[in-house]
């Protein structure tokens, strides 16, 4: 490359690089309806095209990486007004972001939601049922363990959490973080409950702590501990699968799910203990800060009929609809259970404690017993 | 230096000082509100979360056996390399020394590709990932104990080995092994130990994808990222970002104080000879060339081959067949991953706009370095450790700086400002682009530039016309090396471009091969992106190699 070549060059990155700035900026406009949200299913591509095209706003999402992080994000972002909507908080997340004033109120009719008018088994409306957020999909959180090996003779069913810090149970069981999982955090609401936290007696530590001496496998995610070491469900199907737990946490609508992949046929089920299901809602919230009116516009469609009861199939949850239920084919209803005696923790009480029991938790895993 | 020079000068270290000091000591004020000032403290946080429990212990031991295992592959290459002569030299180099500038997540997604279920199978037993974590760093670091010994072996005068001989010290293979080449190799091998120390310290793309749990400082930043630096929320995260990077930035500090000591023993002058003199055929060495090309060349192999197969839903087995799905998917987009196109768009505007900004800015303070040798040489060397400083800060640090201390500045601009990468990228380019220019400024021949200046040349004529074109070699590398980095850079990108729309190529290979793996194209699709990625930082290395003067072969 000879001089003049060489400084042509210079020059045209000179010239272009402010050319490509140009094109690639964008500015909020009142035009325009700004998503915080992680990868919701639901949210798909003709979804959001249909309500682009029949209310002519433009939707822009910004992706996360799970409902911690939109929480994260809002709180760092703190009255910039820089999101309109926030879909993806969980009942675990929603009383810290209520508490720290993050939520603008919206007046959504909810008499279609499921709570509202009658007494459900699963309401939608029961941890909140106030304007700050409106809910779009539920399920319950639960134990889920391979059937084919936990028959009662290679592995007793447990009956009793107790049961998990046995010796036969020594590395069988792979757990989500409550500090980087939502799956995670409501299982250690749930077991919160099942240990009486309200007594003040320290079986909640002692648990987890004996669970971790057992070799219990903590992920980071979800993903982690379903795809890569549960046996009961499809990871043995992908790459980097181990299978070395038996039991895992799930939705108690998993085994429906696998069920309704594969034909009517799943080995996994869910463990219906008292007081180890936590009943997880997941909402739609418009921001303070943020064009409330767009956000309202998108919530309702949201848990219009049209996008709501489709949630079993796009979104592999509860639609929060009244009346809606998982559909019968392949088994996905017959192999989703509703726990009988469900742990019930108050949005109140997780928004006052949730910090002081993640410290809990914390201190309970990294004691020996 | 005139006023020009001084007023360029004084605006680099300015502008080099807002875009990386600045930011940083705003992101440890933050951190600091939150956890207060307590070092000792930060460091015990470490071992008192879970999430960040025995990431210290593990840390350093994957970084010492790493090191170690990087030296024992990597030596005998080199040796054979230097001591011998072969048939297409260049190129047996540049082979062998690739891995070095394949992006870190490409090496993640070959190996995992190598030990899956079509590969070794191995995965399924988890007692193997710390040895696929050793391997892969000793896979991406055997380039510098190559460059750093290779040209010391190959130049070296046989007149020594010849003499030591005749003597009683040097009869055996090991007396001449102790008295000639340890004295003479030591220096060179622990200086690339002590780089690949650092590397293998700071990894954070192949311990997130091979080892998952086991997590270095590095990767336990990057994971508590997002709630680093709030008050009243999450707090923990903030004591563990400060405990790891004291750590790191201690650990990194004192391994480029000895770098920098190593280097100067390196300068040692021994007798030197011509390669032509010095090296010999020698067919055995191909047991040790052939089985390190295999080595080096399977995990990008596997990486092209992974984006070609795909796993046989219909038969819910492991059977695979062969299918472009992978490239259509990644072509394609969906929803929740922009089109290959897009993130390609991205990595180049990224890269272009790093490049802009870096090098000039590397070149005036390259510059102002050496000008200041001339007349101040202890501000020069204070210039010159200062614009190294963020050598001492890994990927992970600088990406949660630019993060938190733009949130200091203006919240939304932290999500907003579409070019916060190229400000983390243009951190970790910079001291690069001076490390390669300022050797040429030093070389270059000043009584050029006297003599136009004696026939009445403008400072801008000779700039262009004399010191340009005498340079545009090392300018040439810097350039490639400046977008070839910003290219494949992860690390710091995941903080600061993750929680945005402007995904990059290894961002979307991080997200693509993330999503649920019961989609039988997410492994595919993510190594036809890692493919994409792979090529054009290849062509940018070879467009290197054939610029680089032959005296730089022992750097980077």
């Amino acid at each position: 490359m000879n001089f003049p070549h060489f400084s042509k060059l210079i020059v045209a990155c000179l010239i272009l690089f402010p050319s490509f700035t140009g094109c690639i900026s964008e500015d909020k406009s009142d035009n325009e309806l700004v998503i915080l949200t992680y990868d919701v299913n639901a949210l798909s591509d003709s979804m959001i095209s249909k309500f682009e095209n029949s209310t002519g706003l433009e939707v822009r999402m910004i992706k996360v990486e799970d409902s911690g992080s939109i929480l994260s994000y809002l709180i760092q972002n703190k009255g910039v007004g820089n999101v309109d909507l926030a879909i993806g908080l969980d009942n675990t997340y929603l009383p810290t972001a209520i508490e720290l004033d993050l939520l603008e109120e919206v007046s959504i009719v909810k008499d279609s939601i499921s709570g509202k008018n009658s007494s459900s088994q699963m309401p939608a409306l029961g941890p909140y049922d106030g304007n700050l957020a409106t809910p779009f999909d539920m399920g319950f959180i639960c134990l889920n363990y391979d059937s084919s090996i936990v028959d009662g003779l290679n592995f007793t069913i447990p009956t009793s959490l107790w049961n998990l810090t046995e010796p036969e149970w020594k590395g069988k069981v792979a757990l989500p973080s409550p500090i980087t999982s939502s799956p995670g955090r409501g299982f250690m609401l749930a077991t919160l409950d099942y240990f009486d936290w309200q007594n003040n007696d320290d079986d909640f530590s002692n648990w987890w702590t004996a669970m971790k001496d057992n070799d219990a496998i903590i992920t980071s995610g979800w993903s982690e501990a379903y795809e890569t070491h549960y046996t009961g469900g499809y990871g043995e199907y992908t790459e980097g699968y181990i299978g070395d737990a038996h039991i895992t946490v799930s939705y108690c609508h998993s085994p429906g799910v696998e069920s309704w992949y594969n034909g009517n046929w799943t080995k996994s089920a869910s463990l219906d203990i008292d007081k180890t299901a936590f009943f997880q809602v997941e909402y739609a919230s418009a921001i303070k800060g943020g064009n409330s009116e767009n956000a309202e516009k998108f919530i309702e469609y949201l848990i219009s009929s049209e996008v709501n009861s489709q949630m079993p199939v796009e979104n592999l949850m509860y639609s929060v609809l009244e009346g809606q239920n998982l559909p019968e084919e392949n088994g996905y209803r017959f192999n989703s259970i509703i726990p009988s005696n469900p742990a019930v923790i108050s949005n109140v009480d997780i928004g006052k404690n949730i910090e002081i029991w993640l410290e809990e938790w914390n201190e309970a895993m990294i004691k020996s017993e | 230096m005139n006023n020009t020079q001084k007023f360029f000068s004084i605006l680099a270290v300015f502008i080099y000082s807002a875009i990386t000091i600045i930011p940083i000591v705003f992101a440890i004020d933050r951190l600091i509100l939150v956890s207060g000032f307590n070092p000792i403290l930060w460091i015990q946080s470490l071992d008192q979360n879970y999430v960040s429990q025995n990431s210290i212990a593990f840390t350093f031991v994957q970084a010492f056996f790493s090191t170690i295992l990087t030296v024992l592959i990597g030596f005998p290459v080199a040796w054979v390399l230097g001591r011998h002569s072969w048939p297409f030299k260049a190129f047996l180099r540049s082979i062998l020394t690739l891995p070095f500038v394949i992006p870190a997540i490409i090496a993640a997604m070959g190996f995992l590709t190598i030990t899956g279920p079509y590969g070794l199978d191995v995965r399924t037993d988890e007692s193997t990932w710390w040895w696929t974590l050793i391997f892969s760093h000793a896979w991406f670091n055997i380039a510098l104990i190559i460059r750093f010994c290779e040209p010391v072996l190959s130049t070296l005068n046989p007149n020594f080995e010849e003499q030591l001989l005749l003597l009683p010290n040097g009869v055996t293979f090991f007396s001449r092994l102790k008295n000639l080449w340890i004295p003479i190799l030591t220096p060179s091998i622990a200086a690339a130990s002590c780089m690949t120390f650092v590397f293998s310290f700071t990894s954070f793309a192949l311990v997130k994808w091979i080892t998952v749990r086991d997590k270095t400082l590095e990767s336990t930043m990057a994971e508590v990222s997002s709630s680093a630096g709030i008050q009243g929320y999450m707090e923990p995260s903030s004591d563990i970002v400060l405990g790891a990077s004291l750590i790191q930035f201690l650990v990194l500090l004192a391994s480029l104080w000895l770098m920098s000591f190593l280097q100067q023993r390196r300068q040692t002058k021994w007798q030197q000879a011509s390669e032509l003199f010095v090296q010999n055929k020698n067919a055995k060495g191909w047991f040790v060339l052939a089985p390190a090309i295999f080595f080096v060349q399977l995990p990008i192999i596997s990486v092209i081959l992974g984006s070609f197969r795909v796993r046989d839903v219909s038969e819910n087995s492991n059977s695979f067949k062969w299918s472009t799905e992978g490239w259509s998917e990644a072509f394609q987009g969906s929803y929740s991953f922009p089109p290959l196109s897009e993130a390609l768009f991205n990595s180049l505007i990224y890269s272009f706009g790093t490049l802009i900004i870096a090098l000039p800015l590397g070149y005036i303070l390259a510059s102002t370095i050496h000008q200041l040798e001339e007349n101040n040489f202890n501000l020069s060397r204070i210039l010159e450790i200062y614009t190294m400083l963020p050598f001492a800060l890994s990927a992970a640090m600088i990406g949660l700086g630019i993060m938190l201390g733009i949130i200091k500045l203006n919240p939304s601009a932290a999500y907003d400002f579409r070019f916060l990468p190229v400000l983390a990228h243009v951190m970790i380019t910079v001291p690069f682009v001076v490390r390669i220019i300022l050797p040429a400024l030093r070389s270059f021949d000043l009584s050029y530039d006297e003599n136009a200046k004696v026939l009445g040349m403008s400072n801008f004529s000779r700039f262009f016309k004399i010191k340009l074109p005498l340079m545009k070699g090392s300018i040439l590398v810097a350039t490639v090396f400046t977008l070839a980095m910003s290219l494949g850079e992860f690390g710091a990108s995941f903080i600061v471009a993750r929680n945005s729309e402007w995904i990059t190529l290894p961002l979307l290979i991080d997200s693509l091969r993330g999503k649920p793996m019961k989609d039988p194209l997410t492994v595919p699709s993510s190594n036809a992106v890692a493919t994409v990625l792979m090529l054009i930082t290849m062509i940018l290395f070879l467009i290197v190699e054939k610029f680089r003067n032959t005296k730089d072969r022992g750097m980077f």
